[in-house]
């Protein structure tokens, strides 16, 4: 919702846009400690959904890993400054970040063969190894019981985590909507559509692949350390299935093909399930209702529906979906 | 020695279990090329309704098996026609997704519809039979034997319904090749709906016959249903012997891995991480499983 003017001739989802920013940056003088908490958290999710969306509705790489990362960089940083100390934070989360972007490279590069399904299952596997080894090795990650974590700011106001977790996705939203813009997005695009056709025209599909293992990595760890030393206590329970679901539903849900979309659908999904506390796990219930429905009816999401108004009924098709050969041969 | 013969009876009997959820996810695979990510809580479902059945309808513990058998295959059914249609044509772009998003919407639909109808706690249905029968060396809860039988009776129905039924030569005939299998009349949507409801119902038998075992809970369909993935990728993605052989083959090296690493909490993580990490050396060396059929080549 930060990126603004993602593209001329789209004034509702501009317009749009820079209003939510607005309401989210007047948020913590009205909203309580209890909302400005909710809504630190939801940075947390929003970087996680989009960041996804960039790897699974751009890049077409359906990974289950991504909760891992953020468990990886999380649990980096927070182990680098237990054991050498609080002055080292910024060495820490350098490192955390460093290290998921590493692993996220190597990842990369072990499914470049592998696609849809298989994909799905590797990465599946790789975030249960990972969670599995969380929980064992007791002496160092202090398994279930979780690892106390020393926060980033002293203090108990959240005011200044809610502004530097809407900075990490003002961030990184502008990032990656830059990454998008560029050719490089352009070629994702391709390789997600047809990734025989991209390499056949020229395009490095590898690189490209490996890269955005890398960028969605190292985001996903960022989301990670600042949960850590935000919420000050880490367990495996981080990267359960059902809290990877939640991130899925919420891309899926705001625009799997859209970076705005899936913070936005982020906040619908995080506060809707805040304000509705008291319905316990009916509220699930219904996110896995709303992710079939959404999917079977309406499948690039909300966001398009917003971009949608006050425009033209153009042709159907959302500017992200390059289905046309003519679309891809801009790949060459 | 005995402890040894229990850990191996203790693995053949959760391996067959393991067998017969995998085989109907491998039914579905082959079949509609898609990986349910609902498999899990469609066995959970099919350990509710055996249960319910058998408290509340009197049905003997093993009518509750058939019932659960049948209630998942009308649910699988009904799921297959409202939700996965649009993988056949070509409304849908991307249909791996496309299917890995919906059958994961039904998990958290329905583990949470779980929570919601039958509560957190665990409930234990009634055995299907009382007392222990001990045999020299070996000494074996009736009720693990039946539910092994029952599952070696379902494996084997199922592998004969496929390969000497007219219905399972057409199911396999879609499995090799969609447009083929039409050219000869073979209807290939309406063997993808059986397909899902097959599937769906060795899903809830298993979870019925495991619910006097273990307890029920809403949770009791996420392990599984992980072994389930390892088993269809290493037995071969499609290929229900392969998933047979992984899974009873899963379940004792786990029941003796369990049983013999020192430092029994580490044990168990790392004997279900052993299986993952099987999975994925397989998809990094031999994607088409040990016991791959060829048609079903990863692409």
């Amino acid at each position: 919702m930060m990126r603004a003017a993602t593209s001329s001739g789209k004034p509702a989802a501009v317009w749009v846009q820079a209003i939510l920013l607005l309401f989210a940056l007047l948020l913590p003088l009205w909203g309580g400690a209890y909302w400005v908490h909710v809504g630190a958290l939801l940075w947390y999710y929003a970087l996680l959904a989009s960041s996804w969306a960039l790897l699974a509705g751009f890049a077409g790489q359906f990974s289950f890993a991504h909760m891992a990362f953020a468990a990886l960089g999380g649990y980096t940083s927070a182990l680098i400054v237990l054991h050498m100390g609080i002055s080292y934070l910024p060495a820490a989360i350098a490192a955390g970040i460093v290290l998921a972007m590493v692993v996220g490279a190597l990842i990369g590069f072990m499914v470049l063969r592998l696609s849809g399904p298989y994909l799905a299952l590797f990465t599946l596997a790789i975030s249960e190894v990972f969670r599995m080894m969380l929980m064992a090795e007791e002496q160092i990650t202090r398994g279930s019981l979780g690892l106390q974590v020393p926060r980033f700011f002293s203090g108990d106001s959240d005011v200044p985590y809610y502004y530097l977790g809407l900075a990490l996705v003002a961030g990184s939203l502008l990032f990656m909507g830059f990454l998008l813009r560029t050719r490089i997005g352009l070629f994702l695009r391709a390789i997600r559509e047809d990734e025989d056709a991209t390499r056949a025209s020229g395009v490095n599909t590898t690189r490209y692949k490996i890269l955005v293992f890398v960028v969605t990595s190292g985001i996903a760890s960022m989301a990670g350390i600042y949960y850590a030393h935000f919420i000050g206590i880490l367990t495996p329970n981080m990267l359960i299935l059902p809290e990877m679901g939640i991130v899925i539903a919420m891309a899926v849900i705001g625009g799997i093909e859209s970076l705005p979309g899936a913070v936005i659908g982020a906040a619908i999904v995080y506060l809707l399930s805040e304000a509705l506390r008291e319905y316990g796990e009916l509220r699930f219930v219904l996110l896995g209702l709303a992710l079939i429905l959404v999917q079977r009816f309406a499948r690039n999401g909300l966001f398009p529906l917003i971009e949608r108004i006050g425009r033209r009924p153009a042709p159907a098709r959302a500017d992200t979906t390059a289905k046309s050969t003519a679309e891809k041969s801009h790949a060459s | 020695m005995s402890y040894f013969s229990l850990l191996t009876i203790n693995g053949l009997v959760i391996g067959l279990i393991y067998a017969l959820t995998a085989a109907g996810l491998t039914l579905i695979f082959s079949v509609l090329r898609v990986v349910n990510f609902g498999h899990g809580a469609l066995y959970m479902v099919g350990g509710y309704v055996s249960y319910y059945a058998i408290r509340y309808l009197g049905l003997p513990p093993l009518g509750g098996v058939v019932i659960a058998m049948g209630a998942l295959f009308l649910f699988g059914i009904a799921f297959e026609m409202l939700v996965m249609r649009p993988v056949y044509s070509d409304e849908v772009e991307r249909k791996d997704e496309y299917a890995i998003i919906v059958t994961f919407g039904l998990t958290i639909l329905l583990s949470n519809l779980a929570i919601v109808v039958f509560g957190p706690f665990s409930k234990s249905p009634p055995p299907f039979m009382a007392g222990t029968l001990i045999l020299g060396p070996i000494v074996l809860p009736y009720d693990r034997l039946i539910a092994a039988l029952v599952a070696i009776a379902l494996l084997c129905a199922t592998t004969w319904f496929l390969a000497r039924t007219t219905l399972g030569q057409a199911l396999d005939a879609v499995s090799q090749s969609r447009e083929s299998a039409a050219v000869i009349g073979i209807n290939p949507r309406r063997m993808c709906t059986i397909a899902f409801g097959l599937g769906s119902a060795l899903a809830g038998g298993a979870g019925a016959l495991i619910a006097p075992i273990f307890a029920l809970s809403p949770s009791m369909g996420d392990l599984p249903v992980v072994q389930a993935f390892i088993i269809i990728v290493i037995g071969g993605m499609g290929s229900v012997g392969g998933s047979i052989i992984g899974g009873i083959l899963l379940g004792l090296a786990q029941s003796l891995g369990v049983g013999y690493l020192p430092d029994p909490n580490r044990a168990l993580a790392y004997t279900q991480a052993f299986g993952a990490l099987l999975l994925i050396i397989t998809l990094l060396l031999r994607p088409t499983g040990l016991f791959g059929r060829a048609h079903l080549r990863l692409e």
